[in-house]
């Protein structure tokens, strides 16, 4: 044994204690981190652990304005259902608007003000306060306002209704511009002017889906992703099978089969942008066989001349004896609806062609009667006055900023950049405008182009409001409010902009200390608007009612009535032949760009569910790809997967091919959504974006992007890629997977209807639910209200 | 008794579901396929309530997407006389289920409830289970999935995050039936009642194609439902004897 003295052997000790305390501390520091129960024993308010509660606000992810009601656990958002007592979502909700989870919880929000530290583009951003931000932007604009200057200053929106639009309203003309335009590039910019000139009012009426028989739709894509496509679905299911002995029949004309088209009873294809003509060549046959008997009469003959059934069938494509049986059952079954929109509306004649199929409505007797086309009121609030750009407006835009007339530009959730066409100029327009600001919630690429980034809050935390838009036939507002506390230091645009107003120090005309104050202030009014009820006494009461149901308004409908065009728009009745950009002979193709129902205008595409949603028609996800008939892709030589650039007079892009057993022959389609340079992770990089290529053509009357007016021409680069499906055999190989009833099975209409807790008839309005009702305080901090506390 | 009699008693015997006397509940779906318009909001709302993961392009190309509820689609015909039959597809919760007889652990098995039931933690991943269903609606975890905060704070805290090895289908969100019957329970009441139970895809459905509730109650919605004409079920022939019946696609203008 060594001899070991004292002071050696406690060094000894000593220094294996370190090694073992150094050892213990280096496998520590591999496990995963401690987590620590954190006692929570004065939760605020409504927090009961493992219990959840329900906000009812507004759903924002597209232009519908379904209610929506959203689960929250100890305060998180968990799941957005439809809010029962919506009479536009009736409980119900798309994919779409359900993902509106993966915005709020979005990996790639912008977590705070950002200055731009690099060029423009370069996405080098240094983080900056709000106070700071903040004070020097009131600071010049209060600077351009006082020197009359307040004109250089634009502000660009998305499609923004309700007391928002009316603060931002007072806010421009406080500053003395009136640029102060919404981009939306699913806008029916031409749908409202068709309804401008053949109803007399610039207004979207309601369809009455439900209680119709016979649908007739030209390009509305209504199922899918058009206008208020949750709505019209339960128009749908129920105008199918919730009528004894009823079932209604539709027919949809498009080039391109839909997820509407291929729900149809029957799809035709009419060649793109005859459709309108089609619609006349309807008309006229409803004319001859007598079947409107107006007194007008002769007036309709003039008009409907030049459509005889042959020069209809040669101009469209569609067989003459399916024009005349498209008339006669359409002018037989009643009542009937024709709806038209989506590309239909988009091509040069996009207006003339919209007129034709409100034309049709009327030459049967389909307007102001229950299962036709009815009048909405006027929105129960918000400016009433459109500020939608068009391209047109859009490219006034650019040409000011070009010359120098716009000093400040602020963007506020729109992404002109990605959904105007390149060839538009806009993207290099920017260029000329010594400042960008961006209120934006994500780094689009729109966004990327900012000098000054102030992030704005996701829906599901801010307040705000709703008269959705086409309204269901009856005032309906709706108020939105936070449901989650701020994730990030962002703040709503509202706040944003009040908070700008009351530093430039116009407290006098902007009373409110935020967003919230405002709409009670500007609920009051609604309030006093509506039936005096001795169950809501004051204005606290009736404010505390309608943001717990998230609802209010009317509950009848009144379908209207007599309805008679004046003289004038029958005489101009006519649907010329549709113009392309591009000749016939240099682009054989006519381009047909469609919104999906998963990534909409392209706002979708940053959400992981909506990338990893199958394409409802093709199953493809993540990718871009054009579809072509098996006939034209066999001329062509071309099969599934193979790239294929498609170019247009305006650009280029590649594609892999896609065989799509219903498209016209003539015909490329190609999703919109796909293709983003920015937007986050789960966006940047996929596919491409078919409005690089379209034409800066425009619907001359309105200025609207005709972005279905484009001609391309394909040529093979010789590439090949696998494209990313779900789904196995396009065919059923006789497994009889889907059976099918034909229309004489005596259960087949009818069937029993299903009395749900989301029924139709639920009530609108402050009703509220009354389980738990006294127990649902106000949230401390956000003051928003729950539905009940409910164990579920 | 005769040789057939006695052979349809034992058949009958043999056959019964899970080898329960009697179900509590019998859950059962309908799907009107008149409605269905193939939207794939079910999708989504399946995926929000019940932690299905984001699995990636390379994955899904490689056949490992994770939706428990799909929506097919099959082309009948060529252009221009073509029509596309959607169809949603998920468990069927079958009755005689050939993916409960195959599970060598037991991990997956019939309920008093007539669900077909799966138990992540006794799973050890043998995919027979999925071989041996003709529906092809198994999934597989072939890897841990994550997901990027803060996205990860939507998550269900009622169902649980399965990991790598695990199978995992449709539950006919059987948190939301758990929850239900404690509802009931609280009340005082014996039994849920028609309509106060609903799984995510069947609540959202925008067209109401999707209707759901206990078979055992006649005057349920889904009893009604089941009182058809156009009932039927996919795979007929396979005698699985499933609790999803389709309801068929009415085609105005066949003869």
């Amino acid at each position: 044994m060594p001899n070991i003295d004292r002071r050696s052997f406690l060094t000894l000790v000593g220094a294996g204690g370190v090694g073992a305390g150094a050892g213990f501390m280096l496998s520590e520091s591999r496990k995963h981190p401690v987590e620590h129960l954190v006692p929570y024993p004065v939760p605020p308010e409504e927090f009961s652990p493992g219990i959840a509660t329900w906000y009812n606000s507004v759903c924002s992810m597209c232009s519908a304005g379904c209610g929506i009601s959203v689960r929250t656990r100890e305060g998180r958002a968990k799941k957005i259902e439809g809010n029962p007592a919506h009479p536009v979502s009736q409980g119900r909700l798309c994919a779409l608007g359900q993902s509106g989870l993966q915005a709020l919880y979005n990996p790639d929000r912008i977590t705070g003000p950002l200055v731009r530290a690099g060029r423009r583009g370069e996405l080098e951003f240094d983080p900056a306060t709000w106070e700071e931000s903040l004070a020097e932007l009131a600071n010049q604009l209060e600077l351009m306002r006082t020197a009359g200057r307040g004109g250089g200053v634009a502000l660009l929106t998305g499609g923004v209704r309700g007391h928002l639009a009316s603060l931002l309203e007072l806010f421009m003309s406080w500053l003395g511009s009136d640029q102060l335009l919404h981009y939306d590039f699913n806008h029916p910019a031409t749908l409202y002017a068709a309804n401008e000139r053949f109803f007399g009012e610039s207004e979207l009426p309601y369809y009455d889906i439900e209680n119709s028989r016979y649908v007739l739709s030209f390009g509305a894509d209504f199922i899918g992703h058009w206008l208020s496509p949750v709505h019209h679905g339960l128009g749908f299911g129920r105008s199918r099978q919730a009528r004894d002995g009823i079932r209604a029949r539709f027919v949809q004309i498009e080039p391109r089969m839909s997820l509407t088209g291929a729900a149809a009873d029957e799809w035709i294809a009419a060649n793109p942008g005859t459709e309108g003509i089609l619609a006349l060549g309807i008309a006229r046959r409803i004319v001859d066989q007598g079947g409107y008997q107006g007194a007008d009469l002769d007036a309709w003959r003039a008009a409907l001349d030049g459509y005889a059934a042959e020069s209809v069938a040669e101009q469209t494509g569609v067989a003459a004896d399916t024009v005349a049986r498209l008339a006669d059952s359409f002018a037989e079954t009643q009542p009937g609806l024709a709806i038209g929109g989506g590309a239909t509306g988009n091509h040069s004649n996009g207006v003339d062609a919209l007129v034709a199929v409100n034309a049709l409505n009327h030459l049967v007797g389909n307007i102001g009667v229950e299962g036709g086309v009815i009048f909405n009121p006027p929105p129960a609030f918000g400016p009433t006055a459109s500020r939608q750009a068009g391209l047109s407006r859009m490219l006034e835009l650019a040409e000011d900023a070009r010359a120098g007339r716009i000093e400040m530009l602020i963007v506020s959730n729109t992404n002109p950049v990605f959904n105007l066409p390149e060839a538009a100029g806009f993207a290099e327009a920017l260029a000329d405008i010594p400042q960008i600001v961006s209120l934006s919630t994500f780094l689009d690429e729109t966004t990327a182009q900012a000098d000054l980034v102030l992030p704005s809050h996701t829906y599901l935390e801010s307040w705000g409001d709703d008269a959705p838009s086409p309204g269901v036939g009856f005032r309906v507002g709706a108020v939105s409010q936070p449901v989650v506390e701020p994730l990030y230091d962002t703040r709503a645009t509202g706040d944003i902009v009040l908070e700008l107003a009351h530093r430039m120090g116009l407290d006098l005309a902007f009373p409110w200390p935020n967003m919230e104050e405002y709409l009670k202030y500007s609920w009051r009014e609604v309030w006093s608007s509506g039936t005096p009820d001795p169950a809501i006494p004051d204005f606290d009461t009736f404010w505390t009612s309608v943001v717990r149901a998230g609802v209010w308004g009317d509950e009848t409908r009144a379908p209207g009535g007599e309805f008679a065009p004046d003289a004038g728009v029958v005489d101009g009745i006519g649907v010329g032949a549709p113009e392309f950009a591009g000749a016939e002979g240099e682009f054989p193709y006519a381009l047909h760009p469609y919104l999906s129902n998963g990534l909409h205008d392209g706002r979708g595409a940053n959400l992981p569910w909506m990338q990893e949603l199958p394409d409802a028609l093709t199953g493809v996800v993540y990718g871009s790809w054009i579809e072509l008939n098996p006939v034209t892709a066999e001329e062509l030589g071309l099969s599934e997967g193979d790239v294929v650039a498609i170019e247009s007079p305006a650009g280029s892009i590649e594609a892999p091919v896609l065989v799509y057993p219903a498209i016209m022959p003539g015909v490329v389609a190609m999703p919109i959504g796909q293709g983003h340079e920015q937007y986050g992770r789960y966006a940047h990089e996929h596919g491409v974006n078919p409005i690089d290529v379209l034409a800066a053509q425009t619907e001359p009357g309105t200025g609207a992007l005709a972005w279905a007016a484009t001609r391309v021409r394909l040529v093979p680069t010789g590439g090949r890629v696998d494209l990313v499906k779900v789904g196995g055999d396009s065919r059923e190989l006789g497994r009889e997977i889907v059976q099918i009833a034909d229309a004489g099975t005596p259960a087949a209409a009818g069937a029993p209807t299903v009395a749900s807790a989301t029924d139709a008839g639920a009530a609108v309005g402050i009703d509220v639910p009354a389980v738990g009702a006294e127990a649902a305080m106000a949230n401390t901090r956000l003051n928003s209200i729950p539905i009940t506390v409910v164990n579920t | 008794m005769s040789l057939i009699d006695d052979f349809l008693a034992r058949w009958h015997e043999y056959r019964r579901p899970g080898y329960y006397e009697e179900f509590d509940y019998h859950w059962t779906m309908t799907v009107d396929l008149d409605r269905c318009t193939g939207c794939e909001a079910c999708v989504t709302a399946c995926q929000a309530e019940n932690n299905t993961p984001i699995v990636g392009e390379d994955a899904i190309a490689r056949g490992r997407h994770m939706q428990w509820m799909r929506v097919e689609r099959y082309w009948e015909g060529e252009y221009p006389d073509v029509k596309l039959r959607a169809i949603p597809m998920f468990c069927q919760h079958c009755d005689a289920a050939p993916c409960e007889t195959v599970c060598p652990v037991s991990a997956t098995y019939h309920n008093q409830d007539g669900l077909n039931a799966q138990i992540y933690n006794r799973c050890i991943g043998t995919r027979s289970c999925a071989v041996y269903c003709p529906y092809e609606v198994r999934y597989f975890n072939y890897n841990n999935h994550h997901w990027d905060e803060p996205l990860d704070q939507q998550l269900n805290p009622d169902v649980s995050v399965r990991e790598k090895g695990v199978m995992e289908k449709c539950t006919f969100c059987i948190q939301r039936i758990r929850q239900a019957k404690d509802a009931a329970k609280d009340d005082g009441r014996r039994r849920v009642q028609d309509g106060e139970v609903q799984p995510a895809c069947v609540q959202t459905c925008p067209t109401e194609a999707l209707v759901f509730g206990d078979r055992k109650d006649p005057d349920s919605a889904v009893s009604l439902m089941l009182g058809n004409e156009r009932a039927y079920t996919v795979l007929e022939e396979l005698n699985t004897d499933p609790s999803v019946v389709y309801l068929k696609k009415v085609d105005a203008d066949a003869a």
